[in-house]
């Protein structure tokens, strides 16, 4: 009991588990593209530490100064947004989404494979109808109804076009995803058969 | 029942107008016995307050009651014609100018572009503006941290020397408590009351001097077109009972509360002189010009606007 | 468009109820990804029950949730986390936790809940709070020897108070709902919030004294003066932050919001002064951000999405039918009321139970002549509960993203249960003695 406990410990303590930055897990089966979106996934971090940036000067320039920008909280809405809608393509990268493995860890490895190669596909098209859905609000969120293109915008003072690009940023992800999990789909069927 | 449609509102589910919104809908069964039954959805429901536009024309949703400045993301137009700041100062004004003076007309041309129709308007009233610090004119705004909501108002507000802070609703309780904002536009003053505001914000200014919002009735173009005449009669002659039912329920609740508001003897309720009043009013009415350049139907609401005011005396003040 | 060949619509609100919880389930324990178990279940729903042209109100509620202000506290609050335990400052907080110890058992356990206290004074949300207690105080209680379930259920159940004591964004939507103060509700919160606070350390003291080995022992050696000087010295920066926050919300210089960026400068405040800044850290920590917010934001998307379909298909209705004609006694409608709080909370998120509830309970509680703040209160403790349930329990989940791969998402629950229970305890009193509000 104790000797289990020592494990446990060192495996939770922050030494025993640290990672080196840069160097994530990206499991193989990710293929290149899961290497692609490892790599792409620093922008949208910076976004984040970008965010907390404008939003310490928004306090500093309001509180010191009583001048308000009126930029800064739609902007780190939009940063935070994009770091959100990529978050998820990351963590299907890293094949790090949170699961219940309670009845999948009791599998014996062949029937796991299968599962593995199932719910890639499942999830595969449960992407691609959202895609379909997204490329829906893509397209009111792009075009005018007389089918000019115009930006959606907020409606605020600023006005800036975050709607749109977050929309269309969205529809871009779903497609993204529809790939990776197919990428999985089909080197999870490749691993199977050798 | 023969119709049965679901409108998404923008208020919240215990919110006094989502109560009068409820009542339209019980009117419309009422009066249709049965043949129209409408399911009022509060805010957040099915999409989120500012995407029922899109939730309504793709047919997900059959309809809306909803402020239509939220569709200026999409056409300026929209932030024009739902809160001209300063070309109010009664609803009774704003209401005729949509039911007589073209406003019906612009609303249905824009609307009718996304796939839905316009069946009627109201209106919660001239929101009371919550302020901590007390607020007799424009003079007064100067340096003050003003909680805006979307809109061109922001713009208003930054031209009379205040400093419009961008914050959402969520946050307007603990920014206005703690003194991160000075000042904030809420709701109407009964509401106000009610939700503690003009506790943590002692000087409110009633009847408000910045927002008259347009509330649009509006539901899905193809479902309205498979309606027969006389239901389309009904739910456009309902919304304007409801409408006045609203106005007058809110003034009766607005007044009810002034006088508790000031029994207390903690809360001080400003009223603005009518010079101060215009001279908001001229703040904002210089920003509809900017507004109009923006998109060829805001120049039409613009011209059609400015064209009813002047017409009705109500623009040389 | 398509012809799909079934029709959900059929099965009528009870029985579609039945079978979507079913199907979260069943989806659930096959192993795949939570995000997209319930993201699945609202595109089967909204597929069956109206055909493709409903799909789009799923991906509008995705860009609705993305893009909402304040859910930029969460990648805030797991920056700082993640700066945090990069340095060695959660490390020397708690060695210097150890010296208020005194000879009490279980002491650097109640002080998390103290923590957990101070951190829900700061936040109106639990996302990032409960994975900022999961990267620092875990992995220095497991380090202390603790029980590793005692100290899974502190660092969960605590983090949940985010929501419990003000300022708290379940109050507030509640406030605008139900169109009373929010000011009474957050004074109204505090000491419910204090009391569940009170309640954790108790159960905690409590296994302290009468299990053994569920913390460690007390070390009898005396700390020297100068070591106890410099231990101390690993409070301040800590401190120094929770100053920065605090003072900042409370002193209205910035929202609650926007603090939680405060927190973030804080932090690499902190790091600088102790020499310990580098890019690499930053860059390290804000990949661990994005990674962690994946996966919280996408549970989060895939709830919402469940939330508007369930909605569009009548759940109201569901609700005020299990309601409706009940009982004339307020006891059992209240009582009903909670049952069906705490059905809902084991699968649905509380945005959604706010939704689907409010609407028809506030008006009850009302016309039963009874208080409406104080029902708030009573609906927050509740989704308490809601937090740490099975199947659907966003706590275990945000904890799952930050802890040792070793701790499944079985271990979290089951160390959930004893805490589940204390806060089912509190509901009670809260029914049985409304006094507790202060009203
Ligand atoms: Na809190
Ligand atoms: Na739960």
């Amino acid at each position: 009991m104790s000797e289990n406990r020592e494990q446990i410990d060192l495996a939770a303590t922050s030494e025993g588990l640290r990672e080196e930055p840069g160097a994530m897990v990206i499991p193989p089966e990710a293929g290149l593209m899961g290497r692609l979106v490892d790599r792409v996934a620093y922008i949208f971090a910076a976004g984040i530490v970008i965010s907390a940036a404008v939003l310490l000067m928004e306090v500093f320039l309001r509180y010191i100064f009583n001048r308000p920008t009126i930029w800064a909280h739609e902007t780190t809405v939009f940063l935070c947004g994009l770091a959100f809608t990529f978050g998820g393509l990351y963590c299907t990268a890293r094949n790090s989404h949170i699961r219940v493995v309670l009845i999948y860890d009791w599998l014996s490895p062949p029937v796991r494979r299968i599962f593995d190669i199932l719910i890639s596909i499942i999830c595969a098209i449960a992407s691609g109808f959202f895609a379909y859905a997204a490329w829906h609000m893509v397209t009111r969120a792009v075009w005018t109804p007389a089918g000019d293109i115009r930006l959606e915008t907020t409606g605020s003072a600023w006005n800036p076009p975050t709607p749109a690009l977050t929309k269309l940023f969205i529809f871009v992800v779903m497609i993204l995803l529809v790939a990776q999990f197919l990428i999985f789909a089909v080197n999870y069927a490749r691993r199977a058969r050798s | 029942q023969e119709y049965s449609f679901k409108f998404q509102s923008s208020d919240p589910a215990g919110n006094p107008n989502f109560e009068f919104q409820k009542g339209w809908t019980e009117l419309v069964a009422e009066r249709s016995n049965g043949a129209i039954e409408i399911e009022l959805l509060p805010t957040g429901s099915v999409v989120e307050y500012n995407e029922t536009l899109d939730a309504v024309a793709a047919g997900i949703l059959d309809g809306q009651i909803c402020d239509s400045s939220y569709w200026a993301g999409k056409d300026p137009a929209f932030g024009l014609i739902s809160n001209p700041v300063g070309a109010w100062s009664a609803p009774e004004q704003m209401i005729d100018f949509v039911e007589n003076g073209g406003g019906k007309e612009l609303m249905q041309e824009l609307l009718g572009s996304y796939g839905l129709h316009f069946i009627g308007v109201s209106t919660p009233g001239l929101e009371a503006f919550v302020s901590r610090v007390p607020l007799d004119g424009v003079d007064d705004l100067q340096g003050v941290k003003v909680r805006t909501p979307e809109g061109p108002i922001a713009n208003v507000f930054a031209a009379a020397g205040a400093s419009p802070v961008n914050l959402p609703s969520a946050e307007v309780y603990t920014s206005l408590d703690k003194g991160v904002v000075d000042a904030a536009d809420y709701s109407v003053f009964s509401v106000n009351q009610q939700q503690g505001m003009n506790d943590i914000a002692p000087h409110p200014v009633y009847p408000g001097f910045h927002s008259l919002p347009l509330v649009e009735v509006s539901m899905n173009q193809a479902k309205w077109d498979a309606l027969p005449d006389d239901m389309k009669t009904l739910l456009e002659e309902t919304v304007k009972e409801f409408q006045q039912t609203q106005l007058q329920g809110n003034r009766e609740a607005d007044e009810a509360a002034v006088e508790e508001a000031k029994a207390g003897g903690k809360i001080t309720v400003h009223d603005w002189s009518d010079e101060e009043r215009a001279k908001f009013r001229a703040l904002g009415q210089a920003e509809w010009e900017k507004i109009a350049s923006e998109s060829p139907m805001a120049q039409k609401v613009y011209d059609q606007l400015t064209a009813y005011l002047n017409e009705k005396g109500l623009l040389a003040q | 468009m398509w012809d799909l060949s079934f029709n959900l619509q059929a099965l009528g609100i009870e029985a579609g109820t039945l079978v979507m919880f079913a199907m979260l389930v069943g989806l659930l324990l096959t192993g795949m990804p939570l995000a997209f178990v319930t993201l699945l279940v609202a595109l089967i729903f909204a597929l069956g029950w109206f055909g493709p042209m409903a799909i789009p109100l799923i991906t509008s509620r995705v860009y609705s949730f993305v893009m909402n202000f304040v859910f930029v506290s969460v990648p805030m609050f797991v920056l700082m986390a993640a700066i945090l335990d990069r340095s060695g400052i959660a490390r020397d907080l708690f060695d210097a936790m150890k010296l208020f110890a005194g000879r009490v058992r279980g002491s650097v356990a109640i002080q998390t809940v103290f923590v957990s206290v101070i951190l829900a004074a700061m936040s109106g949300i639990i996302g990032g709070e409960i994975v900022l207690l999961g990267l620092l105080a875990l992995p220095q209680m497991l380090r202390l020897g603790y029980d590793r379930s005692l100290a899974i259920g502190v660092v969960c159940a605590g983090g949940s108070l985010g929501t419990m004591i003000p300022p708290s964004i379940v109050l507030i939507i509640y406030g605008l709902t139900a169109n009373v103060s929010i000011g009474a509700l957050f004074t109204a919160s505090f000491l419910p919030g204090f009391m569940l606070a009170m309640f954790y350390c108790a159960y905690i003291l409590a296994r302290a004294y009468l299990t053994p080995g569920a913390v460690p022992d007390v070390d009898p050696t005396p700390v020297p003066r100068e070591e106890k000087l410099r231990l101390l010295k690993g409070l301040a920066l800590p401190m120094l932050v929770v100053v920065m926050v605090l003072g900042s919300i409370y002193g209205g210089i910035a929202s609650v919001t926007e603090a939680s960026a405060i927190g973030v400068g804080g932090v690499i405040l902190s790091t600088i002064l102790r020499g310990e800044f580098s890019y690499s850290l930053l860059r390290g920590a804000a990949m661990q951000t994005l990674a962690t917010v994946g996966m919280i934001v996408w549970i989060g998307i895939g709830a919402t999405a469940i939330v508007g379909v369930y909605n569009l298909m009548g759940g109201v209705d569901f609700v005020s039918e299990l309601i409706t004609g009940i009982s004339d006694n307020p006891t059992v409608i209240v009582l009903v009321m909670m049952a069906i709080l705490f059905f809902l909370g084991a699968f649905l998120d509380w945005v959604g139970i706010a939704l689907l509830t409010m609407p028809i309970f506030v008006p009850i509680i009302t016309d039963l002549g009874m208080d409406p703040v104080w029902f708030g209160v009573l609906f927050c403790m509740n989704m308490q509960v809601s937090f740490l349930s099975p199947p659907f329990g966003p706590a275990a989940f945000y904890l799952k993203s930050v802890a040792p791969p070793d701790i499944s998402l079985g271990v979290i629950f089951r160390s959930l249960l004893p805490f589940i229970c204390l806060q089912i305890l509190a509901v009670a009193l809260l029914i049985m003695f409304p006094g507790i509000t202060g009203r």
